[in-house]
């Protein structure tokens, strides 16, 4: 009786400290009870492919033996579901410490200034795991062959870092040298583009004499995409010089939205129509059927021996090198030059295909708990010996000065040697990026042409254009709304103490971001509402 | 009382004083400056913890840091407003420079703020600051803003040569050279959007460039900018000097190859006038 008594009484006693502590963890404490010392952090990419993975996990592990404290997890997160598992993911406060992150994402123009901490007093500073190599005392930023330039290029707030990069590439063909050797009798592939159609021909020649499918691509909706972004962008380059009116040599995507909204360009353009020409050709090099396919597709028909050869990025070389039973070569694409017989009168010269631009670019998530650890981190991966360890397991070319490229991937770098406009292509950025796959059907069907294409384009782009716009307006304005508070607090530091030169340069700084983001904001806002007063919906 | 309920009270007791030993600076007493301090890096939340610990604060700087961090989590709301709006009016009516900071937020919350922005008011409220304290940062920093407004948003008035002139006027105001710079690279910028003449567009983005400190890739951007414009507006010589200054800066570039081609043809033209008699 009196022991039961006892019992109940201690177990009321055992729930109410376990409650009380819960309580007390809960109110004080943001993170799960870290009993044993060890801080854990989170780093989710997309990038599943072979080597990657390998590449973090040997850095990790080294890590982890230089800080014992420290565990680092790797999260890998599909591609197909990547945008709504970050979206739901800072949505509810449960985002790793770092992520991968691209401008390029469809629909996540917001997510940096609202999820993101800029990096650049640390980037402006000696990386510390540096120290014994080259790169000892050389500031963060200055570690990297390109100094982060995508970062300079669209950093939602100008002038503010918020990333770190592991990486750069290009686009290549990846060929079955074997099988080129039996069709052509050569391992070498035509100097341009009309050589290429003779390669056509003979691939077809070849297929009928041994009664197979063989095709010159392989053929999935994003390889097919990706290498017909290619062509038309060298074809659109001398539309895009003359776009760019504000003489930046380049277009950005609100440009190319704001021009087409505004009537300096169409799909109808003859310009436009000559390079949809160039792409109805290349679609007759592949399987029909291929824009319903994944890449993995692709991929078995590369490895099965059914086409010669398959466009990608060099994200996927290793994986492509490892799997496949035959030597793979990495080439770069034969390119239509201006004796072209369809497109040459476009044609500006060699155009470009990659840029010395590092990629793969790793975000600092803003409400991490562990910020001093996942930017310690980050230090680490971004290291001479991190990005050694890195590339020797990926096989991935390093985003590191003097870090060494293997010969057999040194090609994977793009020497300067291509006009690149950036400006009209398949998609204008933003959300517009499915447009042209879901309407492709007009071009190539059964009662396909590139006039009809040219027509549907030209009537659903325009609101999607717009909408593309508007993101980039509110991005901009997003941007300085939160720079108000930063501004005047600095100005409250500055009034006792007054001469301080950190925080006059921190001032300085922070408001031409802010004049720079503003004047964005207010220049795309009157854009659209001239587009409003034009009509368009 | 069941002793259960004793129990209770103390350990409700107990976590209390844990709470709040764990709220206070490891180092010290909490100060005003560490409010600052987080503000200025997007931490409102932390910042906030500390005003909440601050004792003793002067009522109208303790009121002037509530509303910052009350604008640092945007947008603001209709009820947000009401809450802010007239407290800055009312911190600005004094004479000193939490008065200045005041009414310069008051005018932001006017000009950017608003889901609709109210452009006469913000315009009234800058030129209120550079009326009753001439030459402040606060001032010059505002005719910064009054300046893009009048050079992008507004649709009147429809002759840009009136239009950039108003803004004229503003520039010739500021004396800090960061802000001068500013404003008068986006005068540059907005002659292209309004179709003014390279030679009146010209010299202001040569003078922005002569600023250092510019930041992100806008001064890549504006010696290739320079260069192509000199180079339409026939000013040969100065599209060279901007084109080989751009590819001796910036060594990673992705428009390097771009600049490269244009260059060539500068020189070829050069080389035409050079050559003609």
């Amino acid at each position: 009786m009196i022991m039961s008594a006892i019992k109940k009484r201690f177990g009321l006693v055992l729930f109410i400290a376990a409650y009380l502590f819960a309580v007390f963890w809960v109110f004080t404490q943001s993170n799960p009870p870290n009993f044993d010392g060890v801080t854990t952090i989170r780093i989710a990419h997309w990038q599943i492919e072979l080597g990657p993975p390998d590449g973090i996990d040997a850095v990790i592990k080294r890590y982890e033996e230089l800080n014992p404290n420290v565990r680092v997890k790797q999260v890998m997160v599909p591609g197909q579901v990547y945008r709504q598992w970050m979206r739901a993911n800072f949505a509810g406060d449960n985002a790793p410490d770092i992520v991968e992150y691209g401008a390029w994402l469809d629909g996540l123009a917001d997510l940096p200034v609202r999820y993101f901490q800029p990096i650049t007093e640390e980037l402006l500073e000696a990386n510390p795991y540096n120290e014994g190599t080259e790169l000892e005392g050389v500031p963060w930023l200055k570690t990297f062959h390109d100094e982060l330039l995508e970062q300079r290029l669209n950093s939602p707030e100008p002038g503010q870092y918020f990333a770190v990069t592991m990486s750069r590439g290009s686009t290549r063909l990846f060929c079955n040298r074997e099988l080129l050797k039996k069709v052509t009798g050569s391992t070498e592939l035509p100097e341009d583009f009309e050589g290429m159609r003779g390669l056509f021909k003979q691939t077809a020649d070849y297929a009928k004499l041994h009664g197979n499918t063989l095709m010159p691509f392989a053929g999935s909706r994003d390889n097919a995409l990706w290498m017909m972004s290619f062509y038309m962008g060298g074809v659109m380059n001398s539309l895009s010089q003359k776009l760019d009116t504000d003489g930046f040599l380049g277009l950005y995507a609100r440009q190319t939205q704001w021009k087409y909204l505004n009537g300096d360009w169409s799909y109808s353009h003859p310009q436009v129509k000559a390079a949809f020409s160039l792409l109805a050709e290349i679609s007759k090099q592949m399987r029909p059927g291929y824009m319903s396919f994944l890449r993995d597709e692709a991929y078995r028909q590369f490895f099965r021996g059914d086409a010669l050869f398959i466009y990608t990025g060099t994200w996927d070389a290793t994986s492509i090198i490892r799997l496949a039973d035959f030597p793979v070569s990495v080439l770069r694409s034969p390119q239509p030059t201006q004796s072209d017989p369809l497109v040459g009168r476009y044609m500006l010269g060699h155009f470009a295909d990659g840029y010395n631009m590092t990629g793969f670019g790793f975000y600092l998530n803003k409400r991490s708990p562990n910020r001093d650890q996942a930017v310690d981190f980050m230090r680490f991966m971004t290291s001479y010996e991190g990005a050694k360890l890195f590339t020797e397991k990926s096989g991935w070319v390093p985003s590191i000065r003097t870090v060494p490229i293997a010969p057999e991937i040194a090609n994977y770098v793009s020497p300067e040697d291509g006009v690149g406009y950036a400006g009209p292509n398949l998609s204008l950025g933003g959300g517009t990026r499915s447009i042209f796959s879901s309407n492709f059907h007009h071009l190539i069907g059964p009662k396909g042409s590139v006039d009809k294409l040219a027509k549907v384009l030209d009537e659903v782009m325009p609101p999607a254009a717009r909408e593309a716009l508007q993101v980039e307006q509110r991005a901009a304005n997003w941007a300085v709304l939160l720079q108000d508070t930063r501004i005047v607090a600095l100005g409250s530091l500055l009034e006792t103490d007054s001469r301080n030169p950190k925080l006059i340069l921190r001032r300085e700084r922070l408001e031409a971001a802010q004049n720079l983001s503003e004047s964005r904001s207010l220049l795309l806002r009157r854009q659209l509402e001239i587009i409003a007063d034009k009509g368009i919906r | 009382m069941p002793r259960i309920f004793k129990f209770l009270s103390c350990a409700v007791l107990c976590l209390g004083w844990v709470g709040l030993t764990d709220a206070k600076d490891e180092n010290g007493e909490p100060t005003l400056d560490q409010v600052w301090a987080f503000a200025t890096t997007s931490q409102p939340i932390e910042a906030r913890n500390i005003l909440d610990d601050l004792e003793g604060l002067e009522p109208r700087v303790e009121t002037l840091a509530e509303v910052v961090l009350a604008l640092a989590r945007p947008p603001i709301s209709k009820g947000d407003w009401k809450d802010i709006e007239p407290v800055l009016a009312n911190l600005s009516e004094e004479d000193d420079e939490i008065a200045a900071r005041a009414l310069y937020l008051q005018a932001r919350m006017y000009q950017v703020h608003m889901p609709t922005p109210d452009y006469v008011r913000a315009e009234e409220l800058y030129r209120e600051i550079a009326q009753r304290w001439p030459g402040s940062h606060w001032a010059q920093l505002g005719y910064v803003k009054l300046g893009l407004v009048k050079l992008y948003a507004l649709a009147e008035p429809t002759d840009s040569e009136v239009r950039f002139a108003e803004v004229q006027v503003l520039l010739d105001q500021i004396t800090e050279p960061t802000l001068h710079r500013d404003l008068q690279l986006q005068i540059g910028r907005a002659g292209m959007f309004h179709e003014r003449p390279l030679d009146e567009v010209l010299p202001h983005l040569i003078a922005a460039d002569a600023v250092p400190g510019m930041l992100g890739i806008t001064p890549e951007e504006l010696k290739i900018q320079i260069g192509e414009l000199s180079f339409r507006a026939g000013h040969l010589e100065q599209s060279k000097l901007y084109f080989e200054e751009f590819l001796a800066e910036y060594p990673s570039n992705i428009r390097r190859f771009n600049v490269r081609q244009q260059l060539k043809k500068v020189l070829a033209a050069l080389g035409e006038t050079e050559a003609s008699p």
